[in-house]
């Protein structure tokens, strides 16, 4: 072998390539990724949110109820605004996944489609990285749009002026929990009737009548 | 119809329903579809749409999404070029790793049924046979000894046994420096695999045998001087582990219940290195051992190549091959 590799500037390269994959089989090799190439350009993504997937929580023990598996996902500067994106994740909002991907497959809204990606997505990462046994068993207990990237323009106006045309990308975020989704999402939850009637005998009673005893 | 007639001509402005009589034709009803809709406030004329998007300048808006490795590479190649970024250097470079081997050289074959008590005599010494002082084994030991003058092989069972448990313990504390001094290159990778997102616990009990060497070998990589040593233990031991996913929850096995483990694992030094020092290497997995159980979640096999496509691909080869 020293020979053959001594004689190797000799060889044509068909032989030396030979030889390499010789060296392979002998040798533990392995791919190095190039960090230049890895790091190509810098972003300017959001990482804060992303960054809730790496804690690690401490061991239970038996006793206690197991901890509901959570997954953050996020979708970078999607072409559309941010204030319409908001009315896609608000309406998605303490849904299941399964019911928020059949009632986005009707929105009538360009947003609507990255955000059906984007939960598709988080799905398959919550299985496939995150240990939830069933895919439809999560729910949507954060959704929230940022904004991304505007890029600025302009317009003509009249008598020479001109005016400043924003073509916004917006970052859609959202975090999917295991289990079902609450009956109310928002704080405070609707008043039950009795509640209701309960609040309403508590403010008759406490009416006061002047002048009286 | 009369009555509504009159109601114009008194100048009143609101309509009354007529009674129809049986014999008077019924207006039809059309279907109406109830929704809004849009007032057009638009100009009629289209020419005038054209002129009010002439308003705004037009800039090219960049495809922030855009996958440069999708496009073709004439595509790529031009846009790169319109863009001023010079061609990625090709790296035909292949990195070799000459500190430790591939594999293991001449593996041990484990007997069938080793670790396991009976009550025949013969075949408790037919299993597990220790290196005795001859055959390649011996010869490798006395080849590792030429390089390394101190080495004695009761004395390394014992510093086997220590590398391995400060190997695993590193391996729980996720200390990966500490891991790549105990363990080779090759061993590394395999070690590290699966355990991101994870919690580990696990201990070691004690050893139910002593731990032996029971096989050795030697081997030379592309020069005479370059020598390797690998040595096989058997580690007969009791030892716990627990698995917790990222949430805590028990995903294998158990903190408390502790179980007999038998394993042959290589360790592996670069004899002919000054500084060379016995890392973990590998394990051999016998055919015979049992299957793992599968893991307790339900779970998606995922589907393999349909076998249409296979044949597909088979067709093209051979019509490229036709036509050459």
């Amino acid at each position: 072998m020293l020979n053959l590799l001594k004689t190797s500037s000799l060889l044509i390269r068909n032989e030396v390539n030979l030889i390499n994959s010789q060296i392979g089989a002998l040798f533990h090799t392995s791919t190095v990724v190039d960090a230049k190439n890895s790091n190509a350009g810098h972003s300017n993504k959001p990482k804060r949110f992303l960054r809730q997937n790496k804690k690690i929580f401490e061991p239970q023990l038996p006793d206690e109820t197991p901890r509901p598996a959570f997954v953050c996902h996020q979708k970078e500067n999607i072409r559309y605004s941010p204030k319409k994106m908001w009315y896609i994740a608000a309406f998605v909002r303490g849904m299941t996944v399964d019911e928020a991907v059949k009632q986005l497959s009707f929105q009538l809204k360009k947003g609507a489609a990255a955000v059906k990606e984007t939960l598709l997505e988080a799905q398959e990462i919550a299985v496939k990285q995150h240990n939830v046994e069933f895919k439809s068993n999560l729910w949507i207990s954060e959704s929230f749009v940022g904004k991304g990237v505007v890029f600025k323009g302009i317009r003509r106006h009249a008598k020479g002026r001109m005016g400043r045309v924003e073509y916004k990308h917006c970052h859609y975020f959202v975090k999917l929990e295991e289990g079902t989704p609450p009956e109310h999402y928002y704080l405070p939850y609707p008043k039950t009737p009795e509640q209701q009637l309960d609040d309403w005998m508590s403010q008759m009673r406490k009416r006061k009548i002047t002048n009286s005893l | 119809m009369s009555k509504l007639a009159l109601s114009f001509s008194n100048g009143i402005k609101f309509l009354q329903i007529p009674n129809y009589s049986f014999l008077s034709v019924t207006p039809i009803v059309l279907p109406t579809l109830q929704c809004r809709h849009r007032i057009n406030n638009r100009h009629w004329d289209p020419k005038w749409k054209k002129l009010r998007g002439q308003k705004f300048i037009k800039m090219e808006i960049p495809n922030l999404h855009e996958d440069l490795n999708e496009l073709s590479p004439e595509e790529r190649r031009s846009k790169m070029k319109k863009r001023g970024i010079a061609p990625p250097r090709p790296y035909m470079e292949r990195p070799f790793y000459i500190s430790s081997t591939g594999g293991i050289f001449e593996p041990y074959v484990p007997p069938e049924g080793d670790g396991k008590v009976s009550s025949v005599k013969g075949v408790i010494k037919e299993k597990a046979e220790f290196v005795e002082k001859k055959g390649k084994s011996w010869t490798a030991i006395r080849k590792i000894r030429s390089y390394d003058e101190d080495f004695e092989s009761k004395e390394f069972a014992e510093q086997a046994q220590d590398i391995y448990i400060k190997a695993h313990e590193a391996l729980v504390e996720k200390n990966k420096h500490k891991l790549r001094e105990l363990v080779t290159e090759r061993a590394y990778p395999e070690m590290m695999h699966n355990i991101k997102n994870k919690t580990l616990r696990w201990k070691f009990v004690k050893s139910l045998e002593p731990p032996k060497i029971i096989h050795a070998r030697c081997t030379e990589m592309i020069t005479k001087e370059n020598v390797f040593g690998q040595i096989t233990v058997r580690f007969h031991t009791q030892q716990t582990l627990a698995v917790y996913d990222r949430f805590g929850r028990l995903m294998h096995g158990s903190e408390i219940i502790a179980k007999d483990v038998l394993e042959y694992v290589v360790f592996e030094k670069h004899l002919a290195n000054l500084y060379g020092v016995w890392k973990l290497h590998d394990k051999i997995i016998p055919d015979w051992m049992e299957k793992r159980e599968p893991r307790a979640l339900t779970y998606v096999v995922e589907e393999e190549i349909a076998p249409e496509k296979k044949e597909e691909v088979q067709e093209k080869k051979v019509e490229v091959a036709v036509t050459q």
